[in-house]
């Protein structure tokens, strides 16, 4: 999953020099949090530990609306695509695109509880980007070595912001380990990507970025014991990645099945295909792990260096419901990709798969 | 208003939604396997097109954009879902689908104010 908002200054200078003290009301009652000079209110308030609702907190889906009763603030990003619907005139704001110029009180239309039950509570760091690599002719992989370690839950993703580049963005990490001092990210480089552009410039191998983590929802729980099958497109695959790792640390498969989707337009488009091969192997039989090419009619219907990963011609999501018909018992199903391939999964999830939305989980970043 | 035609129940294939225009007024007419509603043509939450955003299965409407969903037989929220739907009433007569329209049903998204202060705990 990447989201590619182009928040404007979101690392630019602090505009307050002091800490603001912020107040939230919300639904279940009045909160309070310091905001750092230059931060942007959400993050204050995730970072203290509030469940403030977001989503893709950069930017495009609206989820963190706010309005602001009392006290200035500073609005980064104006054009930002969730910020279409709201009531500006009221006060109206993006928590995770505004910054208090002083001490203020919010509204936050939600029930908001002070320690979330379930996720690690996000936190800056920062760290050094190592490790930059060509997977495939546009998609770019590179470590974080991070400042200090972070706990994160398979599934779960952080937003990056790298000098000189305005905007953070949001990436999924590929890999999983408890208290992790690195971690893997994956970009898919877009005609007009700043950060992919910038990852293959002479500056960023060792360059020092700024990681705010982790955040999302669509993460995996072995506890939960269920079937799992996962649909993903392009980059989508990273958090496919950490949860494959995950389960496999907790030898999820061996009672569990599971089913990836993987899709791409052509063979060479596919990469991790070394990885998916192995966790095939581990499997005793009950992880299947199919790359659907969208632009080319696979002429075999295994990999040829890869055995072990199948190959299907058509959309992801439409490979995959020829697959699964029938196959949709006590699962849990992950979807990350571009927006119409999210789509399509969904529809096929619910219609073809009778699941509820409990049993769907994506991170909403539209 | 009164008992207002919506379009002939044939045209609206079991699972499937559509839109129709009854008297200048949009209603989405949701057919669920054993029986139809006639429900506003967008989302409640951010007013997606349910005529596009919408599935149905098992009695259950979900706009795949956030996944709210109804149980349509009930109108039950289900999951994270946070309002209601509203529903004209529906009748069946002669293979004609009709509404009970006094007025348009809207979700009122400018004028209703979650933020206001009947919604918040001072406390």
């Amino acid at each position: 999953m990447t989201s590619l908002a182009r928040a404007e200054n979101l690392a630019a200078e602090p505009l307050a020099h002091e800490h603001c003290a912020v107040s939230v009301e919300t639904k279940s009652g009045v909160f309070g949090f310091d905001c750092a000079p230059g931060e942007t209110l959400l993050y204050a308030g995730l970072r203290h530990g509030l469940t403030l609702p977001h989503e893709c907190a950069t930017g495009t889906c609206g989820t963190c609306r706010a309005r602001v009763m009392t006290g200035e603030v500073d609005v980064a990003w104006e054009e930002a695509p969730g910020a279409a619907r709201l009531k500006r005139d009221k006060g109206d704001i993006l928590l995770c695109q505004t910054r208090a110029l002083g001490d203020c009180v919010l509204r936050v239309p939600a029930e908001v509880a002070e320690k979330p039950a379930r996720h690690q509570i996000p936190a800056y760091r920062t760290g050094l980007m190592e490790n930059i690599r060509r997977l495939t002719s546009d998609v770019i992989s590179f470590e974080v070595a991070l400042s200090t370690p972070m706990e994160f839950d398979a599934g779960q993703f952080v937003v990056v912001e790298a000098p000189g580049l305005q905007g953070a963005r949001a990436y999924s990490m590929v890999n999983f380990t408890r208290s992790a001092e690195r971690i893997e990210l994956v970009v898919k480089r877009k005609p007009s990507g700043g950060f992919g552009d910038w990852l293959f410039g002479p500056g960023a191998e060792g360059a020092e970025v700024k990681v705010f983590g982790p955040l999302g929802r669509a993460t995996f729980h072995a506890d939960e014991n269920k079937n799992l099958l996962m649909i993903a497109g392009g980059s989508g695959i990273a958090g496919m990645m950490s949860i494959l790792a995950s389960a496999a640390e907790s030898d999820h498969f061996r009672t569990r099945k599971g089913y990836v989707f993987f899709g791409v337009r052509t063979l060479a488009d596919g990469f991790y295909l070394e990885e998916f091969a192995r966790r095939v192997a581990e499997a005793n039989g009950n992880l299947e792990v199919t790359l659907a090419l969208s632009h080319e009619e696979p002429s075999r219907e295994d990999h040829p260096d890869h055995p072990g990963v199948k190959l299907a011609g058509g959309m992801v999501h439409e490979v995959a419901s020829r697959a699964m018909a029938g196959r949709y018992d006590d699962l849990m199903a992950y979807v990350a990709g571009p927006p119409p391939m999210v789509d399509g999964a969904l529809r096929t999830l619910i219609t073809q798969g009778g699941l509820s939305p409990s049993a769907i989980r994506y991170d909403k970043f539209g | 208003m009164s008992w207002t035609y919506l379009c002939d129940a044939a045209e609206v294939a079991p699972n499937s939604l559509k839109l129709v225009d009854a008297n200048d007024i949009r209603i989405v007419v949701a057919n669920y396997g054993s029986g139809f509603r006639a429900i506003p043509p967008i989302c409640p939450h951010m007013e997606e097109p349910l005529e596009e955003s919408g599935v149905i299965a098992n009695c259950v409407l979900t706009c795949t954009k956030h996944l709210w969903a109804w149980n349509l037989i009930s109108l039950d929220m289900l999951g994270e879902t946070e309002k209601p739907l509203k529903t004209y009433e529906v009748k069946e007569e002669d293979g004609k689908l009709l509404a009970y329209i006094t007025e348009e049903l809207t979700y009122d998204f400018e004028e209703e104010d979650d933020m206001d202060d009947d919604f918040f705990s001072k406390s």
